[in-house]
C-alpha cells in the first residue's frame, strides 16, 4: 500500500444505521457510508515486526485475581504477580526479564500510553502504571527514556499520576503541552469529511511519531458510547490523533472504521508492541466517562496480548456477556428508542445510549491486518495467581 | 484561625497554601451570597488549573501557558502579564511586594507585584507545582526532584535544601519553627523550619497531593489512600483518620472545630477537628480535587461548577455553571466572587 493511502471504507451496519429515522432528515445529516479517509504516515517508515498484530498474532493471557482490588484499591503487589505470569505466559519464556527483554531494549524510549479518560472511576491503576515501569527499569531504560502520556493532562491531573508514578519519569498530556514532546506532527494525518466539519484532519501526536521507540499500550476495560467498547484500539487511535470526537456526532458514529485505519498508520502500528489491558475494574454502561459505581464491577483481571484485535474480541465478548447478566441492551443493539440526548439519562439507566454504538471497529482492523477477530482462532489462556 | 496560624505577623507571612486555614487568600470572613451575573471576563488564553488570588484590587491568576497574569478586580482589565518558560500549575502566594509562584521549567518565581518585573528565580531540578510559602523572611516549598527548598524573601538565595523520599507536589505549612508537607513517598513530613532536618515522617497508604492545615497541635491532610489524616504536629502520631470512597488530593479547610475537604469520590465532608467525627458530607459533583474556602456560614467548592454549602448543615444553598474545573478555587471578596475555569476564563460575579 502506498504511504499516501486512500481507502474508501463502506461503514459496516449502515443500514441498521438508519432504522426508524425519518428519510428527509437522515438525507440531510447522515451519509450512508464513511467517506473517503486519506491516511498519510511518516514517508519510507520500516515496518518493525514487532508492530502490530506483533510476536503472537491472536494469543491472548487473562490473569484473574479477584483479591487484586478490594473497595477500588488496587494491590500493587498482586498485580505484580499477575503482571509476570501474564509475561511468562505470553512469551514462553520462564523468567519475567527474559519476556520483557522480547519487546524492550534498553535503549528505547518507551512510550506508556494510559487511559485517564474515566478517572477517578476508572482510568489505568496507576498501581500496574508503576508495575510496568519497574519492568521496563529492570532492563535497563533510565526513567528519563520513559513517558508516559495521554491527550489531556487534566484528566491525568485528577488522577493524580503525578504524585504517585515514580520519579523522573515524565508525564506529557499532550494536547496542552508547549514544552517537548508536545503538540502534533502536521504531516502525520487522517483526513476525512465525516459530517461537514472545517477542520477534516487528525494529526499524528509528536510523542508518537518522533520521541518514543516502542509504546506499552494501558487501556481499561470499559463499553464506550460510539464505539461499543474502547479496548486497546481506541486507545491508540483516539489518544494518538487529535481531532477525532468529530468522528461521532449523535446518534451517528464513524468510529467504525476510522479507529482500525488510525492503527495502520505509521509509526505507530510498529511501535505498538505490548497492550496491557487494566480490567481491576469494567465499566459495562456509561463509558467512557461515567463515575456511576453502580455501572462499574471490580473484577480484577490483567489481559496481555500482542495482537490488539484479538484482546479486544475478549474484551467485547466480556462487556456484551455482563450487559447480558445484568438485563442491558447488546452493544450491537441499535434501536432508536434507545437513544437518548440526555446525557444524565445516559449515565443512569443501561438501556439507554448516545449513539448506534460500533463494536465492529474491531473486526474491521482485523480486516485491516493488525489482529484476529475471529473468537474462534483466538488462542485465550486463562490463568489465576 | 488556630492559635499557630494567629502567631504569624499576618501582614508578612503567608504561610500556607491560599495563606489561611481557611483557605480564604487573605481575605475577610464573607458570607458569598448568591450572585446574580458576571461583572466581566478575561481570557487567560489557556488552562487555569490553580486558584487565583486578590490583593489590593488586584486579581493574581496563573494558567498552564506559563503566564502570571494581574487583573484589576474592578474592571477585569489586564494590568501586566509575566511569562515563565514552562507550563504552571501552583497556586500564587504573597510575600510583601512579591508574587511567588513555581513553574514546570522547575523554577519558582518572585515577580514585583506592582510591575511585573521579575525580581528572582530559584533553579530546582523538576516541575514546582506546590505554592511557594513565606515565614519570617524565608520562602519554602517542595519540588518534584524529591527536595523541600528553604531561601531567603528578599534574594531567593537557597538557605538550605532537604531531599525527601519521593516527588513534592503538596505545600508546605510553614508553622514558627517546623514545616508540614505530604510527599509522593505517601509520607507526611515535619521537619526544623531552621536546618530542614526531618523531625518526623508517617506512612499513609499512597502518594500525597493533599496540603496540610494546622489546628492546634493537629496537622490535618488527605491521602490518595482515601484516608484522611489527624497527626500530632510534634511527633507525627495518627490521632485520628477518616475514610472516604476514593483517593483523596483536595487539601483541607480549617475553621473554629471544622475541618471541611472533597473526596474524588465526590462528595464534600465536614469533620469535627479534634475528633474526626462526621458532622456531613454532601455529593457536590463527580470527583472533588480541589480545596474548599470557607466563608462566613458557607463552605465553596468548585468541582465541575460552583457550589456554595451551608458550613452548618452541608446543604447546598447555590450553585452556579461558571468555574468549570475541579482544580480552582473561589475567592470570595465582599459582594464579588472571582472565579478561574479550566478553559482559561476568569469571571467576577455579583
Amino acid at each position: 500500500m502506498d504511504r499516501r493511502n486512500f481507502v474508501k471504507a463502506s461503514c459496516i451496519g449502515s443500514a441498521s444505521l438508519l432504522m426508524g429515522l425519518d428519510p428527509i432528515s437522515r438525507a440531510e445529516v447522515v451519509p450512508r457510508e464513511a467517506p473517503a479517509i486519506e491516511l498519510q504516515g511518516i514517508p519510507n517508515y520500516k515496518p518493525s515486526p514487532l508492530g502490530m498484530p506483533g510476536s503472537f498474532p491472536g494469543r491472548v493471557i487473562e490473569v484473574r485475581e479477584p483479591n487484586a482490588i478490594a473497595s477500588n484499591r488496587v494491590s500493587q503487589p498482586i498485580v505484580r504477580r499477575m503482571l509476570e505470569q501474564a509475561m511468562k505466559e505470553l512469551t514462553g519464556e520462564t523468567s519475567s526479564r527474559e519476556a520483557w527483554g522480547k519487546f524492550i531494549d534498553p535503549k528505547d524510549m518507551v512510550g506508556i500510553k494510559i487511559n485517564p479518560s474515566g478517572a477517578p472511576a476508572c482510568c489505568s491503576s496507576p498501581e500496574i502504571v508503576r508495575e510496568i515501569i519497574n519492568s521496563v527499569q529492570a532492563l535497563g531504560v533510565p526513567p528519563r527514556n520513559i513517558v508516559v502520556y495521554d491527550r489531556y493532562s487534566y484528566e491525568i491531573d485528577i488522577a493524580s499520576y503525578q504524585t504517585l508514578l515514580p520519579p523522573g519519569v515524565r508525564i506529557l498530556g499532550i494536547q496542552e503541552a508547549f514544552a517537548r514532546g508536545g503538540g502534533y506532527e502536521p504531516s502525520v494525518y487522517c483526513d476525512a469529511n465525516f459530517f461537514g466539519e472545517w477542520e477534516t484532519r487528525s494529526y499524528m501526536a509528536s510523542v508518537v511519531a518522533h520521541e518514543v521507540t516502542k509504546i506499552i499500550n494501558v487501556p481499561t476495560m470499559k463499553d464506550h458510547s460510539a464505539s461499543g467498547v474502547t479496548g486497546c484500539l481506541k486507545n491508540l487511535a483516539y489518544g494518538t490523533f487529535n481531532n477525532v470526537a468529530r468522528s461521532h456526532r449523535a446518534p451517528y458514529s464513524f468510529t467504525n472504521p476510522l479507529i482500525g485505519l488510525m492503527c495502520t498508520v505509521e509509526p505507530l502500528r510498529s511501535k505498538s508492541v505490548l497492550h496491557i489491558m487494566d480490567g481491576m475494574r469494567q465499566v459495562w454502561h456509561g463509558g467512557p466517562l461515567t463515575q456511576v459505581q453502580q455501572f462499574i464491577d471490580q473484577p480484577g483481571i490483567l489481559l496481555m496480548a500482542t495482537d490488539p484485535v484479538a484482546l479486544d474480541t475478549i474484551e467485547l465478548e466480556a462487556i456484551e456477556k455482563k450487559r447480558s447478566e445484568r438485563g442491558a441492551p447488546s452493544l450491537w443493539h441499535h434501536d432508536p428508542n434507545s437513544i437518548t440526548g440526555d446525557s444524565n439519562a445516559f449515565y443512569h439507566d443501561a438501556s439507554k445510549n448516545l449513539f448506534f454504538r460500533q463494536p465492529g471497529h474491531i473486526a474491521e482492523a482485523a480486516k485491516l491486518g493488525l489482529g484476529v477477530a475471529d473468537v474462534k482462532q483466538i488462542d485465550h489462556r486463562l490463568l489465576s495467581v | 484561625m488556630t492559635m499557630e496560624a494567629a502567631k504569624s505577623d499576618a501582614a508578612r507571612d503567608w504561610p500556607t497554601l491560599l495563606k489561611d486555614n481557611a483557605r480564604r487568600g487573605g481575605q475577610g470572613q464573607y458570607p458569598a451570597r448568591s450572585p446574580e451575573g458576571a461583572v466581566w471576563q478575561f481570557r487567560t488564553g489557556s488552562s487555569v488549573r490553580s486558584a487565583p488570588i486578590l490583593d489590593h484590587g488586584i486579581l493574581y491568576v496563573t494558567s498552564v501557558n506559563g503566564a502570571l497574569h494581574a487583573i484589576d478586580g474592578v474592571t477585569g482589565s489586564s494590568k501586566w502579564k509575566f511569562q515563565a518558560a514552562g507550563q504552571v500549575h501552583s497556586t500564587p502566594s504573597i510575600s510583601e511586594d512579591r508574587i511567588l509562584f513555581g513553574c514546570d521549567d522547575g523554577k519558582v518565581y518572585a515577580v514585583n507585584r506592582h510591575s511585573g518585573a521579575k525580581l528572582w528565580e530559584i533553579t530546582t531540578g523538576a516541575e514546582v507545582w506546590a505554592s511557594p510559602v513565606a515565614r519570617n523572611g524565608l520562602v519554602f516549598f517542595g519540588s518534584a526532584d524529591l527536595r523541600i527548598y528553604a531561601a531567603e524573601a528578599g534574594s531567593g538565595r537557597t538557605r538550605w535544601t532537604q531531599e525527601l523520599g519521593g516527588k513534592i507536589y503538596s505545600t508546605i505549612y510553614a508553622a514558627e519553627r517546623q514545616l508540614y508537607v505530604g510527599c509522593g513517598d505517601g509520607k507526611v513530613y515535619g521537619l526544623d523550619a531552621s536546618s530542614g532536618k526531618v523531625l518526623w515522617s508517617t506512612p499513609t497508604g499512597n502518594g500525597i497531593d493533599s496540603s496540610p492545615a494546622l489546628a492546634g497541635d493537629l496537622a490535618l491532610i488527605g491521602s490518595e489512600d482515601f484516608w484522611f489524616y489527624a497527626m500530632n504536629t510534634s511527633t507525627g502520631e495518627v490521632r485520628w483518620k477518616y475514610e472516604t470512597g476514593l483517593g483523596i488530593a483536595s487539601s483541607p479547610a480549617v475553621s473554629g472545630d471544622m475541618t471541611v475537604f472533597g473526596s474524588k469520590d465526590g462528595f464534600l465532608y465536614a469533620l469535627e477537628t479534634q475528633t474526626g467525627r462526621l458532622r456531613w458530607k454532601t455529593v457536590v459533583g463527580e470527583v472533588v480535587t480541589a480545596p474548599p474556602v470557607i466563608g462566613d456560614g458557607v463552605v465553596c467548592i468548585q468541582a465541575g461548577g460552583t457550589f456554595a454549602l451551608e458550613s452548618a448543615t452541608g446543604k447546598v444553598v447555590w450553585r452556579a455553571g461558571l468555574g468549570g474545573t475541579s482544580q480552582s478555587v473561589p475567592v470570595l471578596s465582599g459582594d464579588t466572587i472571582y472565579l478561574a475555569s479550566l478553559s482559561g476564563e476568569v469571571y467576577a460575579l455579583r
